[in-house]
């Protein structure tokens, strides 16, 4: 019952302006913005159904939702295939500023 | 007159609190589970339940006008719920359930419903009969998991099934003893509660040769962030902390993420930011410019009935003698095999060091017979004179004259390892704090330390397991390895000696990189990491007044 974190890539396709800002102020507070309808964000399974939850109250059945989670091994070779600075790697447990 | 009247018909009228139909399903899963959230109210929220949730969500979309929610109470049964109904054709008004899993499965793998699931959905349509007046004849459950629909049929045996429930809800919510474990270890791998119950310890607890699974998570999933600059405003904006420095870009962190904010010297933070951390569940710590641990925030809710039996529990002489024997012997035996460390590798070691470690074992040998708090405390500082006293003997000779020290001082630190102790210590003191916070115990009330004005004694108690294996080690590690600048990274004022920005700034990654290292618990024998051990062992400790004694303050190094 270990709660390790997956990096997913949340993908969303919003058909309504006001649906739209409730989703991304949501999932501003679990991620961060990596493409213009891509968040980034590193969950347990526990933060993800969450997530999920949260999210599936204010969608509706025409909008679009992906989440896809990415093994440990696929993270650590994606900027090996990319662009650079596309991707950054994965945040400490601390963070001091 | 007839004011007189109505109020005496108010007092004669008996107070009837109504339970809630899912805290009926919690009894008939489990006792203790029932305890735990209705009399101790403690809400842990797993990744089932919130995937039940959104089961919820996606099946109210596709519900049509056949469907109703009610909400409902009846006084006179003493039950109030939330229910979905169906309303068929012919006028029959039938209670509906979704479970995310799957069915149970009868001898004849025939799809039954759980006990508990058949309770919850007799319950409500016993509190649809009570509350509506009219007659239900049946509930019915629907498992996803495997598509399958069982009909509950309510009749005068369901019925007297759910009145004994209730009562023995009531019974329960009066008592103030905890029930035990259950005995079908089963249930507590899907229980959400299973963290903050920690069945599988206590079952150690009780039967030394049990092999306790993990419950307890390995890792904390959320951030801890350090504020080190002065004049840092933290704000937040949306579902996000913002932090704002002087002459630099605004920064954002995603708010579900953190799990701590630590304010060091003059940082903000500002009113709404503290709101947010209160409903999020963030702690939030001040530590001064000096490195001194100042105070937390706290957001606490409920858990007062854990703090009622902690004041029982350390109110008795006794079990704070005890308890507190434990403590000396697990940092005493800390202290002397972190000596021990460093005779190996030396060819011979060093004679002064030996000589000490044989002294150390001599005065451990007299905490377990000391009869008063006070002949603790005197055990107490001879083991730390002889370790702080033996401690230079562990830093390498490569190492600058400057980071040497000799005896530990502080209030003020007068040579920089000292400093480094200091600061390190107010750094646990935090971490330690908000575990006890997130427990829900009483810091002003400890076992070893005595109320006082300013340090929280709970506090400073469980500081005592953990100052080797976290503050003293990291030191001693980071000195030897030569990572620190005695010029940069240390202010000298007069006699004084403080860490510098960038020091503190270096100290605290040290540390926290220390935090992250896991480690194999002695005695329940899973690994975890030191970040999560602070919350396992506050927990511990409030097993001990609770009848599940024994393991608390085992944390000591190989």
């Amino acid at each position: 019952m270990a709660e390790y974190k997956n990096c997913y890539l949340i993908c969303y396709d919003i058909r309504d302006p006001k649906r739209w800002r409730k989703a991304y102020n949501l999932l501003q507070g679990y991620g961060e913005r990596i493409q213009y309808s891509i968040f980034r964000s590193w969950l347990s399974m526990r933060s993800r159904e969450k997530l999920r939850w949260e999210l599936e109250k204010i969608l509706a059945p025409e909008d679009s939702l992906l989440l896809i989670r990415l093994s440990h091994q696929c993270v650590a070779s994606i900027p090996a295939y990319n662009r650079p600075g596309v991707w950054s790697s994965q945040e400490e447990a601390y963070r001091i500023v | 007159m007839q004011a007189i009247d109505l109020e005496l018909a108010s007092l004669i009228k008996p107070v009837s609190d109504t339970v809630r139909v899912s805290a009926l399903h919690a009894l008939a899963y489990c006792p203790r589970l029932f305890y735990l959230e209705e009399v101790e109210e403690l809400y842990t929220q797993d990744a089932a339940v919130f995937a039940g949730r959104r089961l919820h969500a996606e099946i109210e979309k596709q519900e049509d006008e056949e469907w109703e929610e009610l909400f409902l109470e009846s006084e006179e049964l003493g039950l109030r719920g939330r229910l979905d109904a169906l309303r068929t054709r012919d006028g029959q008004t039938i209670p509906y359930e979704h479970k995310r899993g799957r069915a149970h499965r009868d001898e004849n793998k025939q799809p039954q419903a759980w006990e508990s699931d058949r309770l919850q959905i007799l319950a409500y349509a016993f509190l649809l009969e009570s509350a509506l007046g009219i007659t239900v004849k049946e509930g019915r459950i629907r498992y996803h998991a495997d598509n399958v629909l069982i009909h509950v049929p309510l009749d005068d045996s369901g019925r007297a099934a759910v009145r004994e429930a209730i009562e023995q809800a009531r019974i329960l919510r009066q008592s103030t003893h905890r029930p035990p474990v259950t005995d079908n270890e089963r249930l507590c791998a899907r229980c959400s509660l299973a963290p903050v119950c920690l069945p599988e310890e206590a079952r150690l607890a009780h039967n030394k040769e049990w092999q306790p699974i993990r419950l307890f998570p390995e890792d904390d999933e959320r951030q801890v962030i350090h504020i080190l600059e002065p004049g840092t405003s933290v704000g937040r904006t949306g579902e996000q902390i913002k932090i704002a420095r002087r002459n630099q870009p605004v920064e954002k962190v995603p708010a579900r993420q953190v799990g701590q904010l630590v304010l060091h010297s003059f940082s903000q933070i500002s009113t709404q930011a503290l709101h947010f951390c209160a409903d999020q569940g963030i702690g939030v710590h001040f530590i001064s410019g000096g490195g001194r641990y100042l105070g937390s925030f706290d957001s606490r809710q409920g858990s007062i009935q854990r703090r009622i039996r902690q004041y029982a529990a350390l109110s008795s002489p006794d079990t704070c003698l005890e308890l507190a024997r434990k403590l000396v012997v697990c940092r005493g035996q800390g202290q002397r095999k972190f000596l021990m460390r460093g005779t190996r590798g030396k060819a011979g070691g060093e004679e002064a060091l030996r000589k000490v470690i044989t002294q150390m074992k001599a005065v451990l040998k007299q905490v377990p017979q000391a009869k008063s708090l006070e002949s603790l405390l005197g055990l107490e500082g001879n083991l730390a004179a002889l370790y702080f006293g033996a401690l230079p003997c562990l830093i390498s000779k490569e190492v600058a004259t400057e980071l040497h020290f000799n005896g530990r001082n502080r209030r003020p630190p007068l040579d920089r390892f000292n400093a480094m102790l200091g600061f390190g210590y107010a750094l646990l003191l935090k971490d330690v704090m908000n575990a006890i916070l997130t427990v829900g115990l009483e810091p002003a009330l400890g076992f070893y330390h005595q109320p006082r004005s300013q340090a929280s004694p709970l506090a400073l108690d469980l500081l005592e397991i953990f100052r080797v294996p976290l503050v003293d080690m990291t030191v001693m590690a980071s000195v030897n390895r030569g990572q620190w600048d005695t010029k940069a990274d240390f202010e000298i004022r007069g006699e004084q000696v403080w860490l510098s920005e960038t020091g503190r700034r270096k100290f605290v990654e040290v540390y926290e990189r220390r935090k992250q290292e896991s480690w194999k618990h002695p005695v329940t024998g899973y690994s975890l990491t030191y970040r999560r051990l602070f919350e396992l062992e506050v927990r511990l400790l409030e097993k001990e007044w609770m009848g599940e004694a024994g393991l608390f303050g085992q944390l000591i190094l190989r």
